[in-house]
């Protein structure tokens, strides 16, 4: 953290955004306590993520789901068990191109995350041998979680504005959530 | 038929499993992006400038389901490659794949090409 006075910043504006800018904190004391708090907008961005994603885990948490959210909600994860179990059935070649059937752990791994997500994706099987979940918000973004053996999960964001994210995840209902409620937020 | 393919050229490719008719679709009504992923080659029929029924047609003998059509400028816009591979019982046969090197289609690829797809037969 630096501390400079409103004067020093005013006469060296260029070198205190730069400070800003690489990441550290520039607290700017004014009379009567209305300090000033200068950061990048980098570290602006992550700590309103991180303050979105409280609130969302907040309203499911500590407030509870409505009696029509939670029935929504369990018709949601009943739809999307029942399709989990079909794709328990595909056999191999199932996509008519010698497409792999999917292994009883990996079922049972991504049934145990649909269990403690706080919201429902749509449900698909690949011919990777892996279960893509996929997400839409309100703003029009589109998020998929693919889910394979391996101890990750492949998140792929489609902004509205075209932007594109990617990222690896470790696999739990923890970070999955977390992940969706920072999509939602 | 070569190897070529002009930008107006029309890609047919049924949705499997033809026993989950539903597998694929979202509840928008929409097709997943998961319908796309193929490690081998995402297979489809070139349209070769036929009229869609007789496309269909010719599909329905070999297979049940959804058909969708692409274009191939879909293709090209995206960066994948489409390639002629035709066989001994399908000489419309063709691939789409991710790029000269590498088969399976991107994720975005796939998406693009998901939201492109145009459902033609039910």
């Amino acid at each position: 953290m630096v501390i400079a006075k409103q004067i020093e910043i005013r006469n060296n504006i260029k070198k205190y955004f730069d400070v800003a800018y690489e990441g550290d904190v520039v607290v700017v004391p004014r009379k009567g306590n209305k300090n000033v708090v200068i950061i990048s907008e980098e570290e602006y961005s992550r700590l309103n993520q991180n303050k979105r994603i409280v609130a969302y885990t907040d309203a499911f948490t500590k407030r509870g789901l409505s009696a029509r959210s939670k029935n929504q909600a369990n018709s949601l994860i009943d739809d999307n068990l029942e399709k989990l179990n079909m794709i328990e059935n595909l056999k191999p070649g199932w996509n008519g191109h010698d497409a792999p059937d999917f292994g009883k752990e990996l079922i049972e791994k991504v049934k145990r995350i649909l269990l403690e997500l706080y919201i429902q994706p749509e449900i698909f099987p690949t011919a990777l041998q892996t279960i893509q979940l996929e997400f839409d918000n309100s703003r029009h973004d589109h998020m998929e979680i693919e889910i394979g053996a391996s101890d990750t999960a492949e998140v792929f964001i489609s902004l509205y504005n075209g932007g594109e994210e990617f990222e690896s995840i470790p696999i739990s209902s923890e970070e999955i959530n977390h992940r969706v409620g920072a999509f939602y937020g | 038929m070569d190897n070529t393919f002009r930008i107006d050229e029309k890609l047919y490719r049924a949705i499997y499993p033809p026993e989950v008719v539903d597998m694929f679709w979202r509840k928008d009504g929409t097709i997943s992006s998961a319908a796309f992923a193929d490690p081998k080659g995402l297979s489809v029929d070139r349209g070769d400038y036929r009229e869609d029924e007789v496309v269909v047609e010719d599909l329905k003998r070999r297979f049940v389901g959804r058909i969708i059509s692409l274009y191939v400028k879909n293709c090209y816009d995206i960066g994948a490659v489409v390639r002629y591979l035709p066989s001994k019982n399908n000489m419309y046969h063709s691939e789409i794949h991710g790029s000269e090197t590498v088969v399976l289609l991107s994720k975005p690829q796939r998406l693009y090409l998901a939201r492109k797809a145009r459902v033609i037969q039910e």
